[in-house]
């Protein structure tokens, strides 16, 4: 199954087109917008267009037209490049660019060969009944292991940065606020999480929380800020910066601020107002809520559902009250802050296992029942729970649900299954890992999503079975003390859901799906033939791109915002200490062109900083998109 | 378009981003480079005083005085006997 629809036809017939240059490329898809090349087929097929509408249509074609020129042309001008690369910052490594020839123009990346080479789009899987589930994982997941001199020369550059930190931290003063009149008390912070954030993030400080002034959808802009003092305050000069946005959770493109979504919730504001600031069980309920559980609950293929109004909420509630302190929970190494605050909320004893590894997670769960809860002298546990992500987002892998429903089956245990990344952006239509694997949804007892990442609003859910809803409603902490989601966030998730699944008659919901699936696949293999290391599964929406050092995440953010591309860096304590990592999150409102300046952006800059740190063999063949 | 000082450019910037020091204030930078300048030149500095043999070997095998090429070199019979 995967996550491609078997459509290649449609998508070559109109690359084909576009090569010939009679139709345009396509317009981002935003919400609700068919697509140019649609547009203007329908409008072709249909015969009986009168010829008045003509005019307005070309138009409003020479407008597009227009606007992606410009488009182009603002991308290709860089601001400043604050690190000189030896070819300026303007070439390109695309073949098409710099020959006219029309054959080799056809060899570029990214476009379909002419020979109609056949392309491995469809690598076998376990849902064909080719593979085992884990022989699939390892052919799809890749984690490379970090070049050796790497290693040593990341742990060097720390130790620099601590000693140095340590030498600031003796002779000068910081230039933090202090309380007065508190000699003798005990500090109230970590010694040493105060000083990591002062002498070691300080530093990079201005690559991270930086202010936009538009709404995050396939493009942003910033607002410039430099800093004058290292990182201790910052200024705005003024400027703003319009960058390509590879940064923001917009999976199926539906952060935008025109389109029938937007226009549905502003509707639903004018009529329902914008907050009860009351929870669900006393006057925070609606039609509306009750409408919209019922839509996820079909959308996920369960009984029924439950919805909060926040996503990290949901799981830091949830759990006290669906697990006690004689429950046991086995869950893996990199869960999200979320769930691991909700278990400690709820008292549970917790057992880790390796991430996404099935050996250790068995070894786990027979420990468990053998031996019982040590604290009531061995006696069986009340339930066991495996705790897992459908794509965790900070490694872009994804979980290995066939065998972990076959392991939950085998010795009787319950299965929390969290989509927040993986809900919309995975399977042919979009429902989430579960479909992706082809696994039967009432096989996994509890599933829980938000709708922050794909749906572009606000808000957490759980879905299952009646009686398991039933007893959230009664008993779960959110339900009853927090507020509930206002009207116009509910509006925006039950449009974006209802486009999704198809139910607004027309086809932009499986548009998007493909889309995101397409540009997915291009990307990874893109960024695998380029030599840089990327982690995780090849059909997962977000890509990780490993650069090991600290200071190179920040060159490499600094680098790429002179270019217009804003992306997202992550280090220590977020990802261990060895890795850190710049990670792209792929939407389905980017287009080719936007990927492929992205890509060769990412090309210029990696060569340049040394990124380059894969092992494996390139791929010489170009990628068809 | 490859020239030396675009060359040793890039090599300095390697070697500040992988030893973190693009991230310091300049008074740190000078520091820290002024700690390894220094160890460097102790390191070349002690290795000519203290082992001169070796890098008498060191130099002929480098840049060879009397002539001869590298290739021949592949059962190599030091110029000069050291004394003992």
């Amino acid at each position: 199954m995967g996550n491609v629809d078997d459509d290649g036809a449609t998508f070559q017939q109109s690359y084909a087109k576009c090569s010939n240059g009679t139709t345009k490329a396509s317009t981002p898809i935003s919400n609700g917008h068919i697509p140019n090349q649609h547009l203007a087929e329908s409008c072709r097929d249909e015969q009986q267009q009168p010829q008045q509408q003509k005019v307005p249509q070309d138009e409003q074609e020479e407008e597009l037209q227009q606007l992606l020129l410009n488009k182009q042309l603002k991308f290709s001008a860089p601001a400043y490049t604050e690190i000189r690369t030896r070819s300026g910052g303007l070439n390109f490594k695309g073949v098409s660019e710099s020959s006219y020839h029309p054959a080799k123009q056809a060899e570029a990346n990214g476009y379909v060969s002419q020979t109609g080479s056949s392309c491995d789009k469809f690598k076998p899987s376990r849902a064909d009944g080719v593979l085992s589930a884990e022989q699939e994982h390892y052919q799809k997941t890749s984690f490379e292991d970090v070049p050796l001199y790497t290693a040593c020369l990341t742990y060097l550059g720390f130790y620099l940065l601590m000693i140095l930190g340590y030498i600031n931290q003796l002779l000068f003063v910081p230039k933090v606020a202090t309380e007065k009149g508190r000699e003798g008390y005990v500090a109230l912070y970590d010694a040493f999480e105060s000083f990591y954030s002062r002498y070691v993030y300080r530093r990079v400080r201005d690559c991270w929380n930086r202010p936009i002034c538009s709404v995050p959808g396939d493009e942003l802009v910033l607002k410039d800020r430099v800093t004058d003092d290292y990182g201790w305050s910052f200024r705005f000069t003024g400027t703003e910066t319009r960058c390509l946005n590879l940064g923001s959770y917009n999976y199926l493109g539906f952060a935008a601020a025109t389109g029938p979504c937007a226009d549905d919730s502003e509707n639903r504001a004018r009529q329902d107002g914008l907050a009860y600031c009351s929870p669900r069980s006393e006057l925070g309920n609606t039609q509306l809520h009750i409408d919209l559980e019922r839509l996820t609950a079909r959308y996920c293929g369960v009984e029924d559902a439950i919805v909060f109004g926040m996503g990290f909420a949901t799981n830091a509630l949830n759990l006290p009250s669906l697990l006690g302190p004689d429950c046991l929970v086995v869950s893996d190494e990199k869960n999200h802050a979320s769930i691991i605050l909700g278990l400690r909320l709820s008292g549970a004893t917790t057992r880790v296992f390796k991430h996404n590894s099935m050996r250790d997670l068995e070894r786990v769960l027979r420990n468990g029942i053998c031996y019982g809860n040590p604290k009531k002298g061995g006696k069986p546990w009340n339930k066991i729970m495996i705790l897992v992500e459908g794509i965790f987002s900070m490694e872009g892998s994804i979980v290995r649900l066939p065998e972990i429903i076959a392991l939950k089956k085998k010795y009787k245990a319950y299965l929390y299954l969290d989509e927040a990344h993986s809900i919309g952006s995975m399977g042919p239509t979009g429902r989430g890992v579960v479909e992706y694997f082809g696994a039967d949804p009432k096989d996994v007892d509890i599933l829980m999503g938000t709708f922050t990442k794909s749906f572009g609003s606000a808000g957490g859910y759980i879905a299952g079975s009646k009686k398991l809803i039933d007893f959230l409603r009664t008993n779960s902490h959110a339900h009853c003390y927090a507020g509930s989601i206002s009207p116009p966030i509910v509006q925006q998730i039950y449009t974006s859901m209802s486009i999704i699944m198809g139910e607004d008659n027309t086809d932009t919901g499986r548009q998007k799906v493909q889309q995101l699936a397409r540009n997915t696949r291009y990307f990874r293999r893109r960024l695998a033939q380029m030599g840089v290391i990327t982690y995780g599964h090849e059909d997962s929406p977000v890509v990780p791109m490993l650069v090991y050092l600290f200071s190179k995440i920040g060159a490499v953010i600094r680098t790429l915002t002179t270019r217009h591309i804003a992306v997202v860096g992550a280090g220590f304590p977020a990802t261990p200490i060895m890795e850190g990592r710049i990670r792209f999150c792929l939407s389905a409102a980017h287009t080719k062109e936007q990927l492929d300046y992205a890509l060769d952006v990412i090309d210029d800059v990696s060569e340049n900083l040394g990124l380059k740190y894969s092992r494996k063999p390139r791929d010489p063949h170009p990628i068809e998109y | 378009m490859w020239n030396l000082k675009d060359s040793a450019a890039h090599l300095y910037r390697q070697y500040e981003l992988v030893t973190c020091i693009n991230m310091f204030e300049p008074w740190e930078k000078k520091l820290i480079n002024g700690i390894f300048l220094l160890m460097f030149v102790l390191l070349v500095f002690s290795s000519c005083v203290y082992l001169p043999s070796y890098m008498d070997t060191l130099i002929e095998i480098i840049r060879p005085a009397a002539g001869s090429s590298k290739v021949d070199d592949l059962t190599y019979v030091p110029q000069r006997i050291s004394s003992m």
